[in-house]
């Protein structure tokens, strides 16, 4: 029985249910990749393991038997107990991410009490499932998440689901590397004083060259001045390379296929568990209407494509009415390879595979932060600048500084620039180039529609309107030149731990003070993102911050704890970008 | 909203809408053909012409029942009641009228005239002049009501002729979700 590619209908699952239900407790073996129960008991081992991905081999540990682990299908208010079996040589752990529960059952250890599970030994978890939709589950021990130890869960509502679909796939993204991944951080730590051992869109003199020919001297200089300074290249989209991308474990040949009959409802339930790639993803052909982000339904919105963060959801639905096959297409931003799975009426069928996109090159105005060093600008040696090659300046980055930011700066002393001009220009140029310019240019053809945070409105509505007692900010940093990224300039073990009081009314500022988006994740509550949407104001368990970019979320604390409070890519983790956030209830001695 | 409505003798109670129609795009009136399919796929009745009264529930998104059953020649009075907490429409048509409808109300809620909770009636006052296109957009389909959050509606239908046919709300991203039923006929 191959359920994967088959996907499951609601009946479906609760026919299984039933036999699981008859069966009492289902053990988790290979090939077996979907559970649903009414009881829901089940036993996970964590192994080594290998997977083969196009044809190529590679070691990597699996719970449940599979990469990705086995689906979990649940329902809303169940109690679900979950007896994890470590079976290696290194102590693991299994964090429900996304799910609200007790903090002991996170699964991060180190935190809420929460023990690693040492070799040999069996954890169980017990929780009741307060909440519906897609989520996930994977290790929370070293780079055990790289090397396979992610799946989803999947929890029906206790309700009527306000989406309903004659076809139900679960879709996990995922990056792959046939290095361990301590190897990966050690060359990340090394390789990363001057040579960006991973990024292979590095710039080079002859990139150089062509710069100051396209943008005079100076400006170039400048630029690469400017970017010294970051301790970043501009094309550090992703610190990590050398990545295969995977659809449920399969790589781009291997194409994972979800069948449909035309005219059938497609709900996708998309998962990024990749440890570091941020995906641009879509389906040629088929319109997406997205009706849940983070496992929590909003208000439908149709768009072409979205950009896909390390940890978030997406549960999409597609209608495709042609007998055909369509590619579902995921590049990672710094386009170094894809992700591809198709939607077909057979097994065996295969759709068109785009063309790749430009890898976007970031510009100052992806920096935010470091108007400081404009201060030093030689003003003096801009009236001599060839204005004539100034039109390939990059001006959408100028754009991006805000002219308050630059009050050293002596006007006068560019007689010859005509700012009115400038301002169209960055536009004209951004298209005669075929390139990509600043983080967020995910080169989405005109017509079509990419996914913004702003579209998403949660289906229903702000439960909390108090205004925040308490408003924290976190200052996302690092140093790229040695690979330390940190959370208000403090390592994990270094900082400051953020306390709120428990029922308070929470805003958390995230300002990204690097080039590089984070993907912030809190554990034990979803964050209420501040969007615009006023009254709905969606709610994630990760949050993806663009570089140099503010994004405020709220939140009420009310989960007691200690919760890990993370930038979601790994290594960036690893590396010490990492908090506690503590939710303590008052006492009377405060 | 209410005192545009009794000015209106359309199946269409969307009055806020049917205004920002220019001259020259006069209402539909009750029968004529909207979208020139009408004929095919019924038409609209008096609902004392129905013998049969079928409530249907509008919810977030969805119907209930989810779908329907009638016999060719058939009047149907729909009391059509929203208990959700966002605008829906029921709408009888094709598919294909369906996925063209769509596009319209997609349209009407990025100009405004539409929200996700109801109908935008302070639209009215504007200057229909410049809205170019928007000047043929109008939401007086005989085979289709809006009906707001808590609102009860009717429409009376005659199913004509046995065809394929949907009841379908095509606010944006709704039909997607599922808010669509298969009408059945049986002898």
């Amino acid at each position: 029985m191959n359920t994967a590619s088959r996907g499951l209908s609601r009946r479906d699952a609760l026919k299984l249910a039933v036999m699981a239900g008859l069966a009492g407790v289902v053990t988790a073996y290979p090939e077996r990749r979907t559970f649903a129960a009414t009881q829901q008991t089940l036993d996970l081992a964590v192994e080594r393991s290998r997977l083969t991905i196009d044809g190529a081999t590679s070691r990597g540990i699996a719970i449940g038997g599979s990469i990705p682990a086995p689906t979990l299908r649940w329902r809303e208010g169940q109690e679900v107990v979950v007896h994890v079996t470590n079976k290696l040589d290194e102590p693991t752990s299994i964090h429900w991410h996304g799910l609200l529960l007790l903090g002991v059952m996170d699964g991060a250890p180190g935190f809420n009490g929460y023990q690693p599970i040492m070799p040999g030994e069996t954890y169980t978890y017990r929780f009741q499932l307060r909440q519906a939709g897609t989520y996930w589950y994977h290790s929370h021990s070293a780079g055990q998440e790289q090397e396979g130890m992610y799946g989803a869960i999947v929890i029906e509502p206790a309700e009527r689901d306000p989406v309903r679909a004659d076809r139900d796939y679960v879709v996990v993204l995922s990056d792959h590397t046939p290095e361990r991944p301590d190897a990966v951080l050690r060359k990340l730590k090394l390789g990363s004083v001057s040579e960006g051992y991973y990024n292979r869109g590095k710039r080079t003199l002859f990139d150089f060259f062509q710069d100051v020919d396209r943008d005079g001297f100076d400006a170039t200089v400048r630029n690469r001045l400017d970017w010294g300074d970051m301790l970043m290249e501009p094309t550090d989209l992703a610190d990590v390379t050398g990545y295969s991308f995977l659809v449920n474990g399969k790589g781009p040949q291997d194409n994972w296929t979800a069948l449909f009959n035309p005219g059938e409802r497609v709900r996708l339930r998309i998962i990024n568990a990749s440890a570091m790639t941020i995906f641009d993803l879509r389906i040629p052909g088929l319109p997406i209407t997205v009706v849940a982000a983070d496992g929590q339904n909003v208000v439908p919105v149709k768009v072409d494509e979205f950009r896909f963060g390390v940890g978030e959801t997406y549960d999409v639905l597609v209608l495709p009415q042609e007998d055909k096959a369509f590619t579902l297409f995921a590049e990672p931003i710094d386009r170094t390879g894809f992700a591809r799975a198709t939607l077909a009426p057979r097994e065996g069928m295969s759709g068109d595979v785009p063309a790749r996109r430009p890898r976007t090159v970031l510009t100052m105005a992806d920096m935010g932060m470091d108007h400081g060093s404009m201060a030093g600008m030689d003003h003096g040696s801009m009236a001599g600048m060839d204005h004539g090659s100034m039109k390939g300046m990059d001006h959408s980055a100028m754009m991006g500084m805000g002219t308050g930011s630059m009050p050293g700066m002596d006007h006068s002393a560019m007689p010859g620039m005509n700012h009115g001009a400038m301002a169209g220009m960055d536009q004209g140029m951004a298209k005669a180039s075929d390139r990509a310019l600043g983080w967020a240019d995910a080169a989405t053809p005109p017509g079509t529609k990419a996914l913004s945070y702003t579209d998403l409105k949660a289906f229903s509505k702000t439960r909390d309107l108090r205004e925040p007692a308490q408003e924290i900010v976190v200052r996302l940093t690092g140093m790229m030149s040695r690979y330390i990224w940190t959370l208000n300039g403090a390592k994990f073990d270094q900082g400051t731990p953020i306390r709120v009081a428990y029922g308070d009314r929470i805003r958390i500022r995230f300002v990204n003070e690097t080039m590089m988006a984070h993907p912030m994740h809190l554990h034990g509550m979803f964050v209420e993102l501040e969007n615009g949407q006023k009254d709905r104001l969606p709610r994630k368990h990760v949050v993806l911050v663009p570089p140099g970019q503010t994004t405020s979320v709220q939140l009420t604390a009310d989960e007691p704890g200690e919760w890990p409070f993370h930038c979601h890519l790994l290594y960036h983790m690893a590396s010490g970008m990492m908090t506690r956030f503590i939710v303590e209830r008052r006492t009377a001695s405060l | 909203m209410r005192s545009n409505t009794r000015s209106l003798t359309t199946a269409s109670l969307l009055a806020g809408i049917a205004l920002l129609s220019a001259p020259g795009f006069a209402l539909a009136g009750a029968g004529e053909p909207g979208h020139g399919h009408t004929a095919a796929i019924g038409e609209p009745a008096k609902a004392s012409a129905a013998k049969r009264v079928v409530q249907v529930e509008l919810g977030d998104n969805y119907y209930k029942p989810e779908s329907l059953s009638v016999k060719a020649g058939e009047t149907v009075r729909f009391v059509l009641k929203n208990k959700g907490d966002f605008l829906h429409e029921f709408n009888i048509g094709t598919a294909t009228m369906h996925a063209a409808h769509q596009k319209e109300m997609a349209m009407m809620v990025e100009h405004g005239m539409l929200t996700p909770t109801g109908i935008n009636t302070s639209m009215s006052g504007m200057d229909h002049s410049k809205m170019g296109g928007m000047a043929e957009m109008k939401h007086d389909d005989p085979n289709s009501v809006l009906v707001g959050p808590g609102e009860t509606k009717e429409l009376t239908w005659k199913f004509t002729k046995e065809t394929a046919l949907e009841f379908a709300c095509n606010m944006p991203g709704h039909y997607e979700s599922g808010m669509v039923g298969k009408v059945a006929f049986t002898r």
